[in-house]
């Protein structure tokens, strides 16, 4: 660990104690359960004595290497980490070698919080994935939430640094134990290199009394991809924010979700892209489906900087309400300084097509399985982004499907 | 085989169908026109168990009561409507969605579901009969369709679906001369002694093309005037302006028998 690292470390110690936590004023945190994110409490990471038994089974079964944290801690005996494809570095932070000063301390566009600052002070361990290379199996980190009696919540680090020209696909899963309170907040920084090209994949299902708090910043060269996809199904409140910053010359941002909500569930993107370079190009595409008592949230920024000249940009966000009760804030945003740019957006919020569902049952499709063709196949404009055939099976059955 | 009787239906205050009366027998053809508003397309989908109407009356097929059943029973009871305006459903697959209806209505009525391999079989010989490609099945059902592809879908839906009474509403409308052929020589396919149509159709053309064993005329509400296929052509010479506002037995009327 670098001096500067330690030092940095301290002083995220050191404000820890004095912080405030987000309000209601805060525009990123409006509809965050702001009582609740009071009664997080976080501490140094220190791995549960036994893994619970329920944590097994929520790993989606996909081959190749993984890492596995379990409680901010990476859990090795879980951890598939020998034979690594080639090109392909996989290792638990406080493991890795060499020169770490510049993944650990790279600044981000996206202005610093509370919660960024609890994880840089206690999350001291998590996944350092460099790749170099074009490695075909998809690489898996996996953050277990095991909330104990001392702390009931985690604090991760996610770095992905991606040499010029590699290509991959990272899938992160975020899951939790029991049915106590608590919760995960997990960072992840990625840093793309000229034509570098990431499939980055969040699956968050957290038990539905945790509280997840995902971050995800990028940095993007020129020439590079990201396609970002975010599957929030899980927690009593689930939020993952993006800050992707478009940095070099022709760089590609294609952002997409889908947001599940049942019961009292909140589920909260924000996502926020800056072009700061020519020609780049950024798609936000998010789909919600609102049931119950839940609330979706889309908070969609694009930020084009003065000289980010031929900047091509959409972002959409269609939500489906099946209940009375269920809720809705969607809120695209945009700020243009630049010259000849292209930006679209557009939100929707819907029912299920009444004249739709008449006209399946008058084909003899019952209403519920008629409801449930909708749903999916609202769904599925936003699944068939993903290439990973494994992901998709398993959130088709994680959404109770049965038509892979 | 259908029996309506003195059928009215109301949306919200407003009364559409005003005691209509109709018999359908095994195998026959009827056909069903009327000027736009004379309650055509509500008559379909009274029969269809469409939400939000107020019905009263009697609509029973084969002796059974269809007014107290949902649609999707009345569609394994062997409805079915050919939509003048076909829905469109992102997202969810031809294939998918044909395959889920002809399962359903086998499953309600207590037969084997069909495997897919099967169904393909089936599907194939439905997409023949509208001349349709292969890569419609792997669409979404009438997503970006042409007008001219939703009808046949709806022929090919029929086809799949192997109804006892077919209700075709305006299956002509929007459709150019060989979509038209198209639809016509689907429809004429599947004619058959077990099988009964409801034709409604705005114009004569389409009966050109699919003969009718009967035709009536519907106005304000209720069938004014039954015949055979020549009451269509009367119309096709005279319109319905002699059914509008008139004293009914006073109509030119020339070759129809009431």
């Amino acid at each position: 660990m670098s001096v500067a690292t330690l030092a940095s470390r301290t002083a995220a110690l050191e404000q820890v104690g004095s912080l405030s936590l987000p309000t209601k004023r805060d525009e990123a945190w409006r509809y965050a359960p702001h009582k609740a994110l009071g009664r997080l409490t976080f501490g140094p990471a220190t791995a549960p004595d036994v893994v619970p038994a329920d944590v097994a089974g929520q790993i989606p079964e996909i081959d190749g290497p993984r890492l596995v944290i379990v409680n901010g801690v990476v859990d090795r005996g879980r951890s598939r980490l020998d034979s690594l494809p080639a090109g392909v570095e996989l290792a638990g932070l406080v493991d890795s070698s060499g020169d770490l000063a510049g993944a650990l301390e790279r600044q981000h566009e996206g202005a610093e919080d509370a919660f960024s600052v609890i994880n840089r002070a206690y999350g001291t361990d998590g996944a350092l994935l460099r790749i170099d290379g074009r490695p075909t199996e998809a690489i898996h980190i996996i953050d277990v939430a095991v909330p104990g009696d001392g702390q009931n919540a985690s604090a991760s680090r996610v770095i992905i640094e991606m040499a010029a020209g590699s290509s991959a696909t990272v899938i992160e899963t975020r899951i939790g134990s029991g049915d106590t309170f608590g919760g995960s907040n997990v960072r992840t920084e990625i840093s793309l290199s000229d034509e570098a090209n990431l499939e980055h994949i969040i699956l968050q299902d957290l038990p539905s009394t945790h509280i997840h708090l995902g971050r995800v910043d990028v940095v993007q060269a020129a020439g590079s991809t990201l396609r970002a996809r975010l599957f929030n199904l899980g927690s009593d409140y689930g939020r993952v924010a993006y800050n992707v910053h478009l940095a070099g010359e022709g760089a590609h941002a294609n952002l997409s979700g889908l947001y599940f909500g049942v019961g009292q569930q909140t589920l909260d993107q924000q996502i926020n892209v800056v072009h700061s370079a020519m020609n780049c190009t950024s798609r936000q595409t998010y789909r919600g489906v609102l049931d119950d008592a839940s609330t979706g949230v889309w908070n969609g920024g694009v930020d084009v900087r003065r000289g980010a000249d031929g900047t091509d940009s959409e972002q959409s966000n269609d939500n489906l309400l099946l209940s009375r009760q269920a809720e809705v804030n969607t809120m695209p945003r945009l700020e243009i300084l630049a010259d000849e740019v292209s930006c679209q957006h557009g939100a929707t919020v819907g029912q299920l097509d009444e004249e739709a569902l008449y006209y399946m049952r008058s084909r003899g499709i019952p209403q519920d399985e008629a409801s449930r063709l909708l749903i999916n196949g609202f769904a599925d404009q936003v699944m068939d982004d993903l290439e990973s055939e494994a992901v998709r099976t398993w959130i088709s059955e994680r959404l109770g499907r049965n038509d892979g | 085989m259908l029996h309506v009787e003195n059928l009215t239906v109301a949306i919200g205050d407003t009364p559409i169908l005003k005691g209509l009366d109709l018999d359908v027998g095994a195998g026959e053809v009827h056909a069903i026109m009327g000027p736009n508003g004379s309650g055509k397309s509500t008559f379909a989908h009274a029969l269809a168990g469409r939400d939000g109407y107020e019905i009263g009356g009697t609509i029973t097929l084969d002796g059974v009561d269809l007014l107290e059943m949902e649609p999707e029973a009345r569609a394994a009871a062997g409805i079915f409507i050919g939509f003048q305006y076909p829905v469109e459903i992102p997202g969810v697959n031809n294939m998918y969605f044909l395959r889920t209806a002809l399962n359903s209505v086998r499953r309600t009525r207590g037969e084997d579901e069909i495997g897919a391999r099967d169904f393909l079989q089936v599907a194939q010989e439905a997409m023949d009969l509208v001349e349709m490609k292969k890569d419609f099945l792997y669409r979404s059902v009438n997503a970006g369709f042409s007008g001219g592809e939703k009808k046949r879908n709806e022929i090919l839906q029929m086809a799949v679906m192997q109804p006892k009474l077919a209700v075709l509403d305006e299956t002509d409308s929007g459709l150019d001369i060989d979509a038209l052929r198209v639809v016509a020589a689907g429809v004429n396919a599947l004619r058959g002694p077990d099988r009964s149509m409801i034709v409604i159709t705005h114009y004569q053309r389409l009966l050109e093309y699919i003969k009718p064993d009967f035709v009536h005329v519907m106005v304000d509400g209720k069938i004014v005037e039954s015949g055979d296929h020549t009451l269509a052509l009367h119309l096709e010479d005279h319109g319905y302006a002699g059914f509008v506002n008139h004293d009914l037995d006073d109509a030119p009327l020339s070759g129809a028998t009431a």
